[in-house]
């Protein structure tokens, strides 16, 4: 059994709601099972807190819902990106990059 | 708009929460099935799968919580639930919550009763155009700093209106009364004088007709006047045939021009006018020397709409500036040249008057009055509150396991407390509801009690922001103050002994009763407080009500005439009055009869200086006698014993040497060590000259005579017949009767009538004009002892209450110690032991907060100092005593405990 799941950094998990429906839309196992997959492993995410995300994204209007059927015939709500969640995403990647480097070479110096 | 959306978004789960639960299962529903198929792929079972997604990544019943709990709604949510519990909960004891609302709704109800008075009072705006930018003009005396000014001569007014550059509306005005009656019995109305801009001014629309303008305010204006609308809707029903008719007002035909906007009701609180005419027309009624140009008569009120970007500083400033001149102008000729050069130096100043003139509204007596009341009426809910706390502590008590319980299956401590106190907020806001319907009752009865038949109080009342800001503020800090402490303590459970069974409520015992007895302690001390305040304030009511007045206040009627306004001329008014005392003395029923210009404790005075023939330097403010005019009856019939000399006889004529009745305090005073009969004197009058001597032909005993608290005056009496003729313009006649005074009304008015049917009658009695004069003071000691006694009653219930619990929780101690041969009295000496801690405590802080605060009552009490000892030991006393018989029932059953019994209970 590989390491443990990490626990997210606070805030990361909407940037990485909306990367993961940047490509296409997406319903909310696809968007667990993409983040896992990406991150080969390190976060898994359990389905309260994905939800919570996704309604909270969705009542600040970054992501659209809409209920369609599944591959397998089930109904599922596929979630899109909204031209404002694209934006933010883009700011919020930005500022991440920058944070990320800032850090680096932090604890590089010591 | 993500605002908006997740506004709507919210309210679609609050509303809609039964379709917004089906999508949430179905979403999450589907999300688990799509993992555990991809689990069943790799060779897992159904079942399995299931169970390791669940592990995993939640059930189905977290996740939701979870993400219900992330939307605002939930919190909504929440304390509707939490509400709904709370009203079931209270539903359960009914008796409990009974008690609590009408607690709370008495206490809410007379916190909000003063305060609507006060804002009444002291707070509400007048009901006109931006009254902030309203200044009332004064009259700063340099030799008298600080003391409010009387009023404006009509000159004076006439030159600040067409001198002054500060205000862009200058107006004046003046209250008054107006007889409707045309004779028979007065019927007077509160009336008006205005200057022509007073509408205008204060931008007030007519209701119908015109309003005066500023076209109408000039010398020899016609006879016209403007109603109130309460007055229009009162006497002519609202219709529009009122405009144009006739209304007598003291006996002249006035043309109603117009009614003035509903809402306006003067310029003064407590007032309300019915009437108003324009000051122009007081030439109608004055005749030849009219008020319109005499200079030293003070009738007239000023003020000003500021201009805009002027400060009040710069007001005042520039009025300071404009004084010599407009002084100079209205200089009273008549007046002795120091009088003179002393007028020259007053100056013109201006303070606001948003919230209304009150300078010498009645109303102004009963600011430091309400204050104090107000303190009164909120250190009982004080007192009321400590009571609910521990009826609160008794009831978290029995719900112990119930809390326990609920903490065990991971409800947080602070949703608990939450809870509790929400249902303390409901308590608090039934009670305030009741409260204020206990509110309107109550100050509306407030405004009647200090009302008099002939004086009625004219307040707004009506429910305004401020009133109801009050309201709920009083009722959300209730709801903390009784609640949050008992609902801190009940939820300090400890899980593990409350799981063990009943005897975990005894771990917390000795901390919880602590907490009780400091609450009871403290309701000892402010009890204490309001005792004493409630016992000083009665005392010095019972002293001015004992006081002896110098006269009889009892079985007399006193009736006022106006002669002059009854048109009969000068010459003849004191024969009129000879006439009338003849036929009244002739009724059955009437002991004596007598005549005065001022009745005692009206109000009204009459002062000058007097100087004697036997020489002591006096100053002018000891040598200022009050003077009064009487008929010979009128000692005899106020029963005021006439110490030395003789009464005035008929034969003290127009023509006879001048003669005078003087009191004890003139005789002391003016003629110290000597005989004063026989002794003259002479009155300064306003020129500066000494008028002829008169002689003293008798003393009569010291009587009150402007109000009741004040120090004797020397005080001179003399007969009507000697003076001057205008002072016999209006007299009273004082009847003492055998019978009750309202029967002999109408024998009366017949009598006056067959003498002359124009005379209009007013009549009170003695006792009423006393009673209103201590109405003040018999108000605060009337409403303090009652709320100082409901304050006892409560203390008195908290100190039952909690010994009650101390005992039924000791039960089983105090059956052990009885088993081990204890005697009852050493079981008594442990009950007495905690009241007395309680006690001490509590009076000892009390003592200290009482010393510290009645200074506040100093200028409303008579006769004794704040930090009176007798009264402050009469209510440790009282307070002992109360403690005792409530301590009496508790201790009594402690002592009987049946020691089997109680060992069985354990």
């Amino acid at each position: 059994m590989p390491d443990k799941p990490s626990d997210l950094v606070q805030g990361t998990l909407d940037m990485l709601i909306l990367k993961t429906l940047a490509l296409e839309p997406m319903h909310g196992y696809g968007i667990s099972v993409r983040i896992e997959q990406m991150s080969k492993g390190v976060f898994r995410l359990n389905a309260g807190s994905l939800f919570l995300a996704i309604q909270r994204l969705e009542r600040d209007g970054l992501i659209d819902g809409e209920w369609k059927p599944t591959e397998n015939n089930r109904r599922a709500r596929y979630y899109t990106l909204t031209a404002k969640g694209r934006k933010r995403l883009n700011n919020e990647t930005r500022e991440w990059g920058r944070q990320v480097t800032a850090i680096a070479r932090i604890l590089e110096a010591s | 708009m993500s605002l908006l959306r997740n506004i709507t978004s919210g309210f679609r789960s609050l509303f809609r929460s039964e379709q917004v639960d089906r999508e949430l299962d179905e979403e999450l529903g589907a999300y688990l099935e799509m993992a555990a198929a991809e689990k069943m792929k790799q060779g897992m079972s159904r079942m399995e799968a299931l169970r390791s997604v669940r592990l995993e990544r939640g059930s189905v019943e977290v996740s939701k919580e979870v993400v219900r709990s992330g939307g605002w709604e939930t919190l909504v949510e929440t304390c509707w639930r939490d509400l709904c519990f709370a009203v079931r909960m209270l539903r359960k004891s009914p008796g409990f919550t009974a008690v609590a609302v009408l607690t709370l709704g008495l206490g809410i109800g007379s916190n909000t009763a003063i305060f609507s008075l006060i804002n009444a009072v002291m707070l509400r705006v007048l009901p006109v155009y931006e009254p902030e930018a309203l200044l009332q003009l004064n009259i700063e005396n340099p030799r008298r700093p600080g003391a409010p000014s009387i009023g404006f001569t009509n000159p004076l007014w006439e030159q600040i209106r067409d001198r002054q550059n500060v205000f862009s509306d200058v107006f004046s005005w003046s209250e008054d009364r107006f007889d409707l009656a045309q004779g028979g019995a007065v019927q007077l109305v509160h009336s008006m004088w205005i200057s022509g801009n007073f509408f205008s001014a204060l931008r007030i629309r007519p209701a119908a007709g015109r309003l005066i303008a500023g076209a109408d305010d000039y010398r020899g204006c016609p006879a016209e006047t403007v109603l109130s609308y309460g007055f229009w809707q009162d006497h002519y029903g609202g219709t529009s045939s009122a405009i144009g008719s006739t209304l007598s007002l003291n006996r002249q035909p006035f043309q109603v021009i117009g009614v003035a906007a509903p809402g306006f009701y003067g310029m003064e609180k407590g007032e309300k006018f019915d009437v108003a005419v324009p000051i122009c027309a007081a030439a109608i009624f004055d005749g030849q020397e009219s008020r319109l140009d005499r200079r030293s008569h003070w009738w007239l009120q000023v003020a000003g709409r500021v201009r805009p970007g002027i400060r009040q500083a710069q007001v005042v400033a520039r009025l300071k500036a404009l004084s010599p001149a407009v002084f100079m102008a209205a200089l009273p000729h008549e007046w002795s040249p120091d009088g003179q050069r002393d007028f020259l130096k007053r100056t013109l100043t201006a303070v606001p008057i948003a919230t209304g003139s009150s300078r010498f509204g009645l109303l102004h007596r009963f600011e430091r009055p309400l204050e104090v009341l107000m303190a009164v009426v909120g250190l009982v809910m004080l007192i009321g509150c400590a009571n609910l706390a521990s009826l609160m502590l008794a009831r978290a008590a029995g719900r112990y396991k119930e809390i326990a319980v609920r903490r065990a299956l991971g409800a947080s401590r602070a949703r608990l407390v939450g809870q509790l106190l929400t249902e303390s907020i409901v308590l608090s806001s039934a009670g305030a509801l009741l409260g204020l319907l206990f509110a309107r009752w109550g100050a509306a009865l407030l405004v009647r009690y200090i009302s008099t038949s002939s004086d009625a109080f004219f307040l707004d009342l009506s429910l305004d922001g401020r009133v109801l800001g009050f309201t709920g503020t009083v009722a959300m800090l209730t709801a903390i103050l009784f609640g949050l402490l008992p609902a801190l303590q009940s939820t300090r459970v400890s899980l593990t002994s409350a799981m063990k069974g009943s005897q975990s409520i005894e771990i917390d015992r000795p901390l919880r009763f602590q907490t009780r007895k400091w609450i009871v302690a403290s309701q000892v001390a402010l009890s204490l407080v309001l005792v004493v305040a409630a016992g000083l304030l009665l005392r010095s009511f019972a002293k001015l009500a004992r006081l002896d007045l110098g006269f009889d206040r009892n079985s007399v009627l006193l009736l006022g005439t106006n002669l002059k306004a009854a048109k009969v001329p000068a010459d003849s008014q004191i024969a009129t009055y000879e006439a009338i005392e003849t036929r009244l003395r002739a009724l059955p029923g009437i002991v004596s009869v007598g005549r005065s210009m001022i009745t005692p404790l009206e109000g009204g005075a009459w002062n000058q200086i007097v100087k004697t023939d036997w020489s002591n330097a006096l100053t002018d403010d000891e040598a200022l006698t009050w003077l009064n005019s009487v008929s010979p009856g009128y000692f005899e019939t106020l029963h005021a014993p006439l110490l030395e000399g003789r009464d005035f006889t008929s034969t003290d004529s127009k023509t006879s040497r001048k003669v005078a009745i003087i009191n004890q305090t003139l005789g002391r005073r003016f003629f110290p060590g000597l005989n004063p009969i026989g002794r003259t004197f002479q009155l300064k009058g306003v020129s500066g000259q000494f008028g002829p001597p008169i002689e003293v032909v008798g003393v009569v005993k010291d009587a009150k005579y402007q109000s009741i608290r004040e120090d004797i005056h020397p005080t001179a009496f003399f007969p009507d017949v000697q003076l001057s003729p205008e002072f016999a313009e209006a007299e009273n006649f004082e009847l003492r009767t055998a019978v009750r005074p309202s029967a002999l009304v109408s024998s009366i008015q017949a009598a006056v009538a067959s003498v002359n049917k124009e005379i209009a009658l007013e009549f009170d009695t003695l006792t009423d004009q006393v009673n209103h004069s201590m109405i003040r003071e018999r108000l605060l000691a009337m409403l303090s002892s009652f709320f100082g006694a409901l304050a006892l009653l409560l203390a008195m219930i908290g100190l039952y209450g909690t010994l009650s619990y101390l005992v039924s929780q000791r039960q089983a101690e105090f059956g052990i110690r009885a088993a081990l041969g204890a005697p009852p009295g050493s079981i008594l000496l442990l009950v007495i032991r905690d009241v007395l801690a309680v006690l001490c405590g509590g009076m000892a802080a009390g003592v200290v907060i009482s010393l510290a605060t009645v200074r506040v009552l100093h200028d409303l009490l008579f006769g004794l100092p704040p930090r009176d000892a007798i009264t402050l030991a009469a209510a440790a006393s009282i307070l002992s005593i109360v403690a005792f018989v409530a301590g009496y029932l508790p201790a009594r059953r402690a002592m009987r405990v049946d020691p089997m019994v109680a060992l069985r209970y354990e």
